[in-house]
């Protein structure tokens, strides 16, 4: 494992290898089993601060979605938008690399490493989103 | 312990004010609750002002132009919730005996302050990767849609609603009716809402003076004086494990403090105003709140029982689709038409034999919890 690619999405939490695989980060309380996206220090249900950083699965299901048609500058329009509910459970928003008519709430998803513009250097940056396929 | 009443109003006209200032409108709003009241000033003691993207100590120059400077005044941030827990701040004073009368006001300049949609802030991480507030209740609105059969058609109709009862109310940001075609045809932003299913970016103020219940007796106009029953606040909680995005557990748990603190449940409810940012985020404050069960406000809405003159009608004013939304400002003028309904002053928009009414806001986001502010504010005759 590598974290040498620039990442455009909270580096420590977006973790891609040299050959150009890629997974999520999150927490996980080993004393009452919550997940956590993005990672976290102290744990919600139990107040643990012992939580422990572990890659979350890169496959999931579709919750709910929107096709946003105005957005800030950062953004080329139209795009797809949803919330993929992993395993553990957690749910993890992110832009789905399909054509609206595609799109189902319900449908599996597997996490993609993709190119996301540039830092202020210039370097290319990687980004991450979710691609129709696979099984939870 | 006391009671605690609202003795006095004041609103601006909500819309766009490119000349004008978040503490010249500010300001004008308090005039208006000072003379509403037909008090003295030097009889306000504290003061609070909520307001979001203004410059700092924003509150202090509106105490400065109205003359009132040298009382004590926070400033307050809360999102969308602002102006909302500014009134908190009063009531809190007045109840704890450090005010007999006290001031709390949300102003907010929005005009040429944005490029492109309004985001959750820009160190959010959902934000970076496209998150808008838009999108995100758009899809809330996918997810009922899905859970309970709601069409675009039932979602379209809230704001039907809500701009017409805006065309009622000389203060609000929009002055004509528009059909549901208008709002089907309107321009895309998230799927399914179009421009008519947000609120707009308003500038405006509104201020509410806020008295104990001896106070009153002893200075004040009981036969105007509206009780504040409950002012309730609630910070969302951080999710343990994904949640239903169409239940607001927030709005539920700040809306039973209120409950509780007012003595009043949910049948008791004449009228709310609440905070419809977005058609669908009407829907679920309504049923967060307990005024109607979960999946069937929108079935409601079309039978015509949320309407003025229907069995609990929402939004009279205009709501934040339909009179404007001056984030800050929204708390207080939900109050302020709480108020207006409660004394009968409500004109053309009167809702007959109002007693109780409820007002409900909820602001800003952070990742991972349910919603970062929730107000929940009970009012009585
Ligand atoms: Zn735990």
């Amino acid at each position: 494992m590598t974290t040498q690619t620039p990442v455009s999405f909270r580096p420590h939490d977006l973790v891609v290898a040299d050959d150009g695989t890629g997974y999520l980060r999150g927490s996980r309380c080993p004393s009452c089993g919550a997940h956590y996206f993005p990672t976290r220090e102290v744990c919600a249900g139990c107040l643990t601060e012992d939580l422990e950083t572990i890659p979350l699965p890169t496959r999931g299901t579709l919750y709910t979605y929107t096709v946003v048609h105005r957005s800030t500058p950062a953004f080329e329009v139209p795009y797809v938008l949803g919330y993929v509910d992993l395993p553990g459970p957690v749910r993890v928003l992110g832009q789905i690399d399909a054509e609206p008519d595609q799109v189902t709430i319900g449908m599996d998803v597997q996490l993609e490493i993709v190119p996301w513009g540039t830092d202020a250097e210039g370097t290319p940056l990687l980004g991450y989103r979710f691609a129709p396929g696979g099984h939870a | 312990m006391t009671d605690v009443y609202v003795i006095g109003i004041g609103m601006t006209q909500f819309g766009k004010h490119p000349d004008r200032t978040a503490a010249g409108l500010g300001a004008e709003a308090v005039r208006g609750a000072i003379h509403d009241a037909e008090i003295d000033p030097r009889a306000i003691r504290t003061a609070y002002a909520g307001h979001v993207f203004q410059p700092m100590v924003t509150g202090q120059q509106v105490l400065g132009q109205v003359g009132l400077a040298g009382i004590p005044l926070a400033n307050v941030e809360n999102a969308c919730s602002s102006g909302a827990t500014a009134i908190r701040g009063s009531f809190l004073d007045i109840l704890a005996g450090e005010a007999d009368v006290s001031l709390a006001f949300g102003t907010e300049h929005l005009t040429g302050a944005f490029k492109g949609a309004f985001t959750p802030g820009e160190d959010d991480p959902e934000a970076a990767v496209g998150a808008t507030m838009p999108a995100v209740y758009a899809m809330r609105a996918r997810r009922y849609m899905e859970e309970f059969d709601l069409t675009r058609e039932q979602l379209a109709r809230i704001s039907v609603k809500n701009k017409r009862n805006a065309a009622l109310n000389p203060l609000a940001h929009f002055k004509k009716d528009i059909t549901i075609d208008d709002v089907l045809m309107a321009k895309p932003i998230a799927e399914p809402f179009g421009l008519l299913d947000c609120s707009p970016v308003s500038d405006g103020a509104a201020a509410v003076l806020l008295a104990s219940g001896d106070w009153v007796q002893r200075h004040g106009d009981p036969s105007r004086a509206i009780r504040l029953a409950a002012s309730a606040l609630r910070t969302g909680k951080v999710e343990t494990a994904p949640g239903s995005m169409t239940f607001e557990e927030l709005t539920r748990d700040t809306a039973d403090d209120a409950y509780e603190r007012a003595g009043i449940g949910p049948a008791d409810i004449d009228f709310a105003e609440v905070h419809d940012c977005f058609t669908i985020a009407e829907v679920l404050r309504i049923e967060g709140l307990g005024l109607w069960e979960q999946g069937t406000y929108p079935a409601a809405v079309e039978r015509g029982e949320a309407d003025i003159g229907g069995r609990l009608p929402v939004n009279p004013s205009g709501g934040l689709l339909g009179k404007g939304h001056p984030l800050a400002a929204t708390g207080v003028a939900q109050v302020v038409e709480l108020v207006k309904q409660l004394r009968g002053e409500a004109g053309s928009r009167q809702i007959e034999g109002a007693s109780v009414g409820i007002a409900h806001c909820r602001g800003g986001k952070t990742v991972g919890v349910e919603g970062a502010a929730c107000t929940v504010q009970i009012l009585t005759r």
